[in-house]
């Protein structure tokens, strides 16, 4: 459910819906939400001073407890 | 980049315009920051003369933004209904429902954050950055009504006693509120001052 409504928020602000990945990992220090966008759209979902992924947090983390992270993670090969 | 106040906005001059412009004028460099609510014009030049296709456009981004929620409160198995809606010159969104406290937040910050997400969800869809107001089960709407109160009960303390008074912090929305009622009220005016988030409303005698 947490990472579907996720998926649904991201896929609804970026130019391509297709290539976003959510996965949650359960970890010892809790739950985490990692996002995958297309390399193109991390700018859409960090968004100005981080504001964008800001938000989906603090959506996530009031649907899903306080102990739930999400983290965007930067899959431009470096 | 520096100009965000268009000409759009003191053309279509609705009652409320005149605050957004003031909080915007005293200090420019913080429209930036404080485009939450108001200043999101900055791409506004070219509907200048486009009423008609302004108010499809608002439809528009009330029906992508009740689909957008709509589908969010489907998977969060969550009861609501969307209320679309245009005030003035922005799509208003409602949802209403019983149990809608986890989406709304502590001070509204879910709320808030919503807000913002639907609105890039709009822009995406039109192309057009959307300046529309979400309310989650009639918190934005309660906060308005008391907000109004405290606005008018200020405007009378300093109207009568000629000394300015500093309001608590106040998001965009609420401080937008307050300069509504301030500047309906006689012998005050208001300013906003502070950084984000501790920018606060100071409603100052009439000079």
């Amino acid at each position: 459910m947490l990472e579907e409504a996720l998926e649904h928020l991201v896929k609804g602000i970026v130019d391509n819906p297709d290539d976003v990945a959510v996965d949650l990992i359960n970890g010892r220090r809790g739950k985490t939400l990692e996002v995958r966008v297309h390399p193109d759209d991390l700018g859409k979902v960090i968004g100005r001073g981080g504001r964008t992924a800001k938000a989906l947090r603090q959506v996530m983390t009031g649907v899903g407890g306080r102990g739930l992270r999400v983290d965007v993670v930067d899959t431009d090969g470096r | 980049m520096s100009t965000p106040q268009s000409s759009t906005e003191t053309e279509t001059a609705l009652p409320d315009a005149d605050p957004v412009d003031a909080d915007a004028v005293v200090e420019p460099v913080d429209v930036l920051e404080d485009d939450t609510t108001d200043a999101e014009d900055t791409d506004g030049d070219e509907d200048d003369e486009e009423d008609d296709e302004e108010d499809d456009l608002l439809v528009q981004e009330g029906d992508v933004a009740g689909d957008y929620l709509e589908r969010l409160l489907d998977i969060l198995d969550v009861d609501g209904d969307i209320d679309l809606d245009v005030e003035g010159d922005r799509a208003s969104v409602a949802v209403v429902g019983d149990e809608l406290t986890t989406l709304i937040g502590p001070g509204g910050a879910t709320l808030e954050a919503l807000q913002e997400l639907t609105r890039l969800a709009v822009a995406q869809s039109t192309g057009t950055r959307s300046r529309l107001m979400l309310d989650i089960g009639g918190f934005r709407a309660k906060r308005r009504a008391d907000l109004t109160e405290l606005a008018g009960q200020a405007a009378s303390r300093v109207a009568a006693s000629g000394t300015a008074e500093r309001l608590s912090p106040m998001n965009p929305f609420e401080r937008k509120v307050v300069h509504d009622v301030i500047a309906a009220a006689d012998g005050v005016r208001s300013e906003s001052e502070g950084e984000e988030p501790n920018r606060r409303v100071v409603v100052l005698p009439a000079s």
